[in-house]
């Protein structure tokens, strides 16, 4: 690896041929004796200008790496990833998220980190609930770039017209019920966006519900009376007129958060990840309140806390050992920790927390004031999802859409929901 | 020249393929060579990141027997294809007609026409006809202006498809070219011996510009037929990718997409690529075979 790796190759190749087109594709420092990594993450624009900046910073800091960074929309980054493992070109180190990590780490497209715990890689601030989360069978394969929820979101000026008043932590689907029809009477703006076909809020009631969505076999776990009880709530809001048409609720499945309707003002309420709170409210004018996912009576906790994201080393790593030092730097290095703040999460490394509390924005402290709230009101994490999780959730969105488009009846939609989780886990092995 | 040895004709025309060589590496490379790995891995279980694992025909007996969605992905691009061919072939001879009729500044408008098509298979242009056919965008907003409530084009499986064919049909510059390029052709007397029978137009048009056009309209349909098939970008940006609403817009390409890119299924992909390779093939014999019934060439005999 070390004699002859890609970089060097490419060094030899443009020197050899001393063509202009090769040496313009690999970049004239093809010949420097930087050695080169590459970051690749998914984002939206908030995101990518810090995270340049980090990348940025870094390279000033150590001269002899060179860092390049790699962006793209949350909806095309995991089919590019995918392709890069097939061409065997992944960045070295490369963006995860919770929900499809393990399906990854299962079939060998990432690397343990272990062998550079206290070389390259500094874990010692980083809490240990975080650093479990990223372990699998006691090799640790992750490192949390922040701490995430679920979130409803809410426009602030529409509630106060309203006069509404609840509790955030501790809010019932009837009290939605509520709130959603008299923000609606009162402003003309629906209540609640649609969340018929929106898997978060789905797998949140299955829990709420005494269920699990997969059982310590990995089988789907989630009742077909559940499933349609959870879509008879939305059919409820939507009859009564608190949501918009389930035409337009349909689409706006899987939509980028620029079209979601607390951004463009059509709904006073929008669910999210906590850590996407920021990109929110940096698109809108209102001030965005922070609430948990609505609840059964029973208020059995449904909602995670969870790693937003890690950062993980690729299979395809030219140089294990820069990109561990840059990624050890991405969690603890206090400048570009600051540069990141709460962008993807509340950080895992304690200090890093601390250092930016005086800093916070508006926004920010709302999504520090939020995870407080919800301590003790959340659920413990869930085992790692089994192989073909990912494909029940888009599965799940797909044929949902069925109940907003009124083309079936719920108790049909919710066994074809059941049918088609086990036949994608019988095929996934 | 006949009576040259293989050894002295290479000896005179090494040049020619020194030359080639950079496109005969990229031919082998890029082409011959990914199309046989298609093919071994149609019969593999590949995951991209582990090396395959030889199935047999069980990619293709999953296809045939158990998967609905390959299925509804087949009538989804067999519909377009019915509907997006012969629509934009039909708008693509009416604007040649409109063109060969010596307009002045017809340079401009055969650019301007043929705009579309090189903007076609674009990631922007399906993102802008997802802004026009959104249930407040332009066209709706257009209908409204008539007092009519335009339908939720995008998210209603019903009308989904439609704004495809539509996209497909806006895309008619490179037919409508070919086209005009045959109409040029077309002997001038014949239209004015027609002229001087006192033919109708649309006499003339049946009997003279269709038939002397046959050849050129067979090219063009094998050519946009082909395409058709292999639609891919605008269904996938206008449906996020996935096929949405209720895989209404499950083009065959994004379901092949998706298998391979989503969910880790290289090889069952590649099968897929290999049905509709054959699926092509048999549609373009098809046309081949019918083209003799209707197909003249004026250097025939007989």
């Amino acid at each position: 690896m070390s004699t002859f790796n890609r970089r060097k190759f490419l060094g030899t190749a443009a020197a050899a041929a001393g063509s202009a087109a090769i040496l313009s594709a690999t970049g004239t420092s093809a010949f420097a004796q930087d050695r080169r990594i590459r970051h690749f993450w998914w984002g939206n624009p908030e995101r990518d200008k810090r995270t340049f900046e980090v990348i940025r910073l870094f390279n000033e800091k150590n001269p002899g790496i060179v860092v390049a960074g790699e962006t793209l929309g949350s909806a095309d980054y995991f089919t590019r990833l995918t392709t890069q493992i097939a061409g065997r070109n992944m960045a070295d180190a490369i963006q995860m998220g919770y929900g499809v990590m393990f399906e990854y780490i299962n079939r060998g497209a990432i690397l343990p980190l272990d062998e550079y715990i206290g070389k390259s890689l500094d874990i010692s601030q980083i809490d240990e609930s975080a650093l479990s989360a990223g372990r699998v069978d006691g090799k640790l394969y992750a490192l949390s770039i922040g701490a995430n929820s679920h979130v409803s979101l809410y426009n602030t000026r529409l509630f106060d017209a309203a006069g509404i008043s609840f509790d955030p932590f501790g809010w019932t689907y009837d009290d939605l019920k509520r709130v959603a029809g008299e923000v609606t009477k009162a402003t003309g703006v629906f209540g609640t966006d649609d969340n018929t076909a929106d898997y978060q809020n789905f797998s949140d009631y299955v829990h709420q519900r005494g269920e699990r969505l997969f059982d310590d076999e990995g089988n789907f776990g989630a009742s077909a009376e559940t499933i349609a009880d959870y879509f008879a709530i939305w059919a409820d809001l939507r009859a009564a007129g608190a949501t918009p048409p389930g035409q337009v609720s349909a689409g706006l499945v899987g939509a980028e958060l620029s079209n979601w309707g607390i951004v463009t003002g059509q709904t006073a309420i929008s669910y999210a990840w906590s850590n996407q709170m920021v990109g929110v409210q940096n698109l809108m004018q209102d001030k965005v309140g922070a609430a948990m996912f609505p609840n059964t009576p029973e208020m059995i906790p449904g909602s995670i806390i969870q790693p937003s994201q890690f950062i993980c080393l690729s299979r395809d790593t030219v140089d294990a050992e820069a990109a561990t030092t840059y990624m050890s730097a991405f969690v603890n290095d206090p400048e570009m920790t600051a540069v990141l703040g709460l962008e993807r999460g509340i950080p895992a490394n304690a200090q890093v927390r601390a250092a930016l509390q005086p800093k916070l924005t508006e926004i920010e402290a709302t999504s520090v004031a939020f995870f407080d709230g919800i301590q003790g009101k959340t659920m413990n994490l869930a085992p790692p999802p089994p192989s073909g999780a990912q494909e029940i959730e888009a599965m799940f969105e797909r044929v949902a859409v069925a109940v907003l488009l009124d083309q079936a009846p719920i108790p049909d939609v919710a066994n074809q929901i059941r049918r088609e989780a086990e036949g994608i886990r019988r095929r996934a092995r | 020249m006949t009576g040259m040895s293989i050894r002295s004709k290479l000896r005179r025309s090494w040049p020619g393929y020194v030359f080639l060589t950079p496109w005969l590496i990229g031919f082998f490379l890029l082409s011959i060579f990914p199309i046989l790995a298609s093919l071994y891995l149609a019969f593999t279980d590949y995951d991209a990141v582990n090396a395959p694992v030889w199935v047999g025909f069980e990619n293709f007996q999953y296809m045939f027997e158990f998967d609905y969605r390959f299925w509804q992905s087949l009538k989804v691009t067999f519909l377009f294809v019915i509907l997006s061919v012969p629509a934009k072939l039909i708008f693509a001879l009416i604007v040649a007609m409109l063109l060969d009729k010596g307009i002045r500044a017809v340079g401009w408008y055969r650019a301007l026409f043929y705009l579309p098509s090189i903007l076609g298979g674009s990631i922007a242009v399906a993102i802008l006809w997802r802004q026009l056919f959104n249930a407040d965008g332009v066209i709706n907003s257009a209908l409204a202006v008539f007092g009519i409530q335009g339908p939720y084009w995008l998210s209603d499986p019903n009308y989904s498809l439609y704004t495809l064919v539509v996209l497909a049909i806006w895309q008619f510059g490179s037919p409508m070219l070919i086209f005009l390029a045959g109409l040029r052709a077309i002997p001038q007397d014949l239209y004015e011996a027609a002229e001087i029978d006192a033919a109708t137009p649309s006499r003339k048009f049946f009997a003279i510009t269709v038939p002397m056009l046959a050849p050129v309209i067979f090219f063009n349909l094998v050519l946009q037929m082909i395409e058709a098939f292999k639609s891919f970008s605008g269904a996938f940006i206008i449906s996020g990718g996935t096929g949405a609403p209720l895989d209404s817009l499950l083009f065959f390409t994004v379901y092949l997409f998706n298998e391979a890119f989503s969910y880790f299924r290289m090889g069952y992909a590649s099968a897929l690529g290999w049905v509709l390779l054959v699926i092509i093939a048999a549609f373009t014999a098809i046309a081949f075979w019918t083209s003799k019934y209707w197909v003249h060439y004026e250097n025939e005999r007989g």
